[in-house]
């Protein structure tokens, strides 16, 4: 059953007087529920722009998306859905548990859950300790990982990271890797986009390569036999798609 | 670091020059702000515009310039100029314009405009303006008929005024009375037995109610000789020599007793005095 | 809805925990001592200046919260993402921007109570040492000035909300915001200094008109400004109460209602 599905989304940008950007084109994709898929490509090739279309953060030009059965319009959508922004900023003053309870109230939780799940969610994330101090003091690290427990605060079924590994020591990396294998573990549905290539191959099931706007190449790790490494898949779509423009 | 001591010298030495040189700047600014005389008076209605919401305070800074500048020249004992009293006078007048309901610059202009300035004629109309909002406050038409019968020695005009004071509230016991005294010599008898009929109504305490009524027969009885006086002018195309005529005469049966205890008598111009004076 | 509130909540959290606020609490702190010496300088009406400066410290203390307090609370959501962490919830456009203009309004009632409160110091030590019987004072009268800088502030706190909902940065909207506060402070004196002077001076009709036209677009708020009428112990009657407080109401909901509509297309890339 297809949790996530693009139909046709195009996005396009007015950036000057008479210019402007394509950043979707097209753009259509279904994602099944359980699969960890991964979103690959270039800066600027619309891996942001198709992930802030599912949050309605951002309306599509052309074509739709849909969550679950539901158009991404709806917000009771987002009850299910948990999401880190690519650099994300909080309110300085608040401290995450404040963050938290904001989080779990507006998903429907009640008081007592939100307070369980606080506690563990900054104990998984190493934060348990620092919880009482506001977000000015955090560092860039620690900031990512309140955005991980904001995320996943109120069990939602499908996450989604946009670039969650930015800002990270290696230590961080592996401990998001594990936290993405973990809720795959749990049944959850995870859409997530990096330029890591090895932090993609290891944890994802399918994974859609996005250049220029274009989503050029679905890639079934399990079943599809590789004669070369990701890399070079991945290069020789860039190259492609640069002899196209051209 | 050999060289932090000397800085931190330096510094000091700096901050300390620095905080002295900025009062001495201080000085010098307030000395050429006197000779540049009183300053600038902005219209009332570009004062209201630009004074946003804040029309109150502009109106108290404003009185409080001109009274810091005439305070300063009487401290040093210096004469205040024609064109300065005319600054001091249009600052009032904003003032008031900004706060119509402002007490001080009405109070400030009807005693010192009155009496230093001579300007009797500009502090009645500032205190005119005042009387028609502070409409609770006595004090105002009684400064009024105060100016008109010490200034102008116009005693029917004074006496309108305390008649006006004497209605609103809290006012002193005497307005009546003096008012009607007023208004005898202005030969408003009428006007003041009406008006202390009015006084008469409003008034429960024994003691001013017998003060007004005696007023009140005197006034009557005056009225009664008045008209008396018409009467015979009527008949008989002269004026009367004395009261006796009158009696004799037959215009009137009896002549009425001044409960003061004078004598009622027709005086040069024709008008009925009494030799008690109402006193 | 508990969407609104708990955004009102954050929103409120966020600006009371912000430094410029205890900054605003030590200016208007200092103007109320300022107070207590200034107004030895007068003569008899001590109370009426003493309420005057009061009062504007406590109007100027929330304007200062709003420009510099509830501007950037927008601010921050608009320049630095941080409505990330708020639109990716269940929550919609609108209940995000009546949130936020909720949590402003908390923040302004309660530094306009905590202010209000104290700005009575003053006004009672002008009473106890240089009350005169001719000064009228009402402390109801004061009570109800101090609400109507709280409605008119709420009326800025709209006004606001309509901008952000679709300028691109803080700035202009506080830009703008100020620019409004100025015209809606002017417009009642401008409109009865043009038909005062009709007599006097040629007055253009096109003046006339647009003048008349911003009457009506800008909020009145000199209509909310009962300093004076503090000052001096005047009395209102209810018919001003009603139809003001109707006024501010249909206001509000109208800047509100344009706000949402132009915000739900805002997208945020």
């Amino acid at each position: 059953m297809a949790i996530i599905t693009f139909h046709g989304v195009t996005k396009v940008y007015k950036t000057g007087f008479r210019k402007k950007k394509v950043a979707l084109k097209d753009f259509s994709l279904d994602i099944h529920e359980g699969e960890v898929f991964g979103f690959l490509g270039p800066n600027g090739a619309g891996k942001s722009t198709a992930i802030k279309i599912l949050l309605n953060l951002i309306f599509p030009t052309a074509g739709k998306a849909e969550i679950m059965g539901r158009s991404v319009e709806n917000k009771e959508v987002r009850r299910m859905v948990g999401y880190l922004p690519e650099n994300p900023y909080f309110y300085d003053y608040l401290n995450p548990v404040e963050l938290l309870i904001f989080a779990g109230k507006t998903s429907g939780m009640d008081s007592f859950k939100i307070k369980e799940k606080t506690e563990m969610l900054l104990n998984t994330v190493s934060l348990w300790n620092e919880r009482k101090r506001p977000i000015r003091s955090y560092s860039k690290g620690m900031v990512q990982r309140v955005g991980l427990a904001l995320a996943l605060i109120h069990d939602p079924k499908v996450v989604i990271l946009d670039e969650p590994m930015t800002g990270l020591d290696p230590i961080g990396r592996r401990q998001v890797i594990d936290l993405i294998l973990k809720l795959k573990s749990e049944g959850r549905t995870i859409f997530f986009s990096s330029h890591i290539l090895e932090d993609i191959e290891r944890v994802c099931d399918r994974i859609g390569i996005l250049v220029n706007g274009n989503l050029v190449r679905v890639i079934d790790i399990k079943s599809e036999q590789f004669t070369t490494s990701l890399e070079n898949i991945f290069i020789e779509e860039v190259e492609k798609a640069g002899e196209v423009q051209q | 670091m050999r060289s932090l001591p000397i800085t931190i010298f330096i510094i000091l030495f700096a901050v300390i020059g620095n905080v002295v040189a900025i009062a001495m700047v201080s000085v010098e600014r307030e000395v050429l702000r006197e000779k540049e005389g009183a300053g600038l008076v902005i219209p009332s209605a570009i004062a209201k515009v630009a004074a946003l919401e804040f029309k109150g305070i502009l109106a108290d800074i404003i009185f409080s310039r001109a009274m810091t500048y005439y305070g300063g020249k009487a401290i040093r004992g210096e004469k205040v100029l024609e064109g300065e009293w005319k600054w001091i006078y249009e600052s009032m007048d904003v003032a008031t314009d900004l706060d119509p309901y402002f007490l001080d610059p009405y109070y400030f202009g009807a005693m010192n405009l009155a009496w230093e300035a001579n300007k009797v004629k500009e502090a009645n109309a500032l205190l005119e303006k005042a009387s028609q909002y502070r409409d609770w406050d006595w004090t105002i038409p009684f400064y009024l008929g105060f100016n008109h019968f010490y200034f102008f020695q116009d005693n029917e005009k004074a006496a309108f005024y305390l008649m006006e004071a004497a209605k609103r509230p809290g006012s002193i016991n005497l307005l009546p009375t003096l008012a009607a005294r007023l208004s005898y010599q202005g030969k408003k008898t009428e006007n003041a037995i009406i008006f202390l009929q009015e006084m008469l109504k409003k008034t429960e305490d024994k003691n001013v109610r017998w003060i007004y009524e005696r007023r009140l027969t005197a006034l009557k009885a005056i009225l009664f000789l008045e008209r008396a006086v018409a009467a015979y002018q009527d008949r008989f195309k002269k004026q009367p020599q004395n009261i006796d005529e009158l009696l004799a005469k037959g215009i009137i049966k009896t002549i009425p007793k001044d409960p003061y205890g004078g004598n009622f008598y027709i005086d040069k111009d024709g008008t009925i005095k009494t030799t008690s004076e109402l006193r | 809805m508990t969407a609104v509130w708990q955004v009102a909540l954050i929103t409120f959290k966020e600006g009371i925990k912000n430094r410029v606020i205890f900054g605003i609490f030590i200016i208007a702190l200092l103007l109320f001592a300022a107070t207590t010496v200034v107004i030895t300088l007068f003569m008899r009406d001590i109370v009426k200046v003493a309420v005057d400066l009061s009062l504007s410290t406590v109007s100027f203390a929330g304007l200062l919260t709003l420009l510099f307090i509830g501007v950037n609370l927008f601010g921050k959501d608009l320049d630095k993402r941080t409505i990330y962490m708020v639109i990716s919830r269940p929550v919609s456009r609108s209940q995000y921007l009546i949130g936020k203009f909720s949590g402003i309004v908390l923040l302004t009632f309660v530094v306009v109570a905590f202010l209000g409160i104290l700005s009575a110091a003053p006004v009672i030590l002008s009473k106890r040492f240089y009350y005169y019987p001719e000064a009228r004072f009402d402390w109801w009268i004061f009570f109800i000035a101090i609400v109507y800088i709280f409605i008119k502030l709420v009326i800025v706190s709209s006004v606001i909300t309509l901008f952000a909902s679709f300028t691109s940065n803080s700035f202009i909207a506080l830009v703008l915001s100020l620019v409004v506060y100025f015209i809606a402070q002017s417009t009642e004196s401008v409109r009865f200094l043009i038909a005062s002077q009709v007599e006097r001076i040629e007055v253009s009709p096109i003046l006339s008109y647009m003048v008349d036209i911003a009457y009506y677009v800008f909020p009145n708020m000199s209509a909310f400004d009962l300093k004076m009428q503090a000052a001096h112990g005047l009395k209102i009657g209810p018919d001003y109460f009603i139809w003001t407080i109707l006024y501010a109401i249909f206001y509000i909901i109208a800047t509100l209602a344009i706000g949402t509509l132009a915000f739900r297309r805002r997208e945020f890339p």
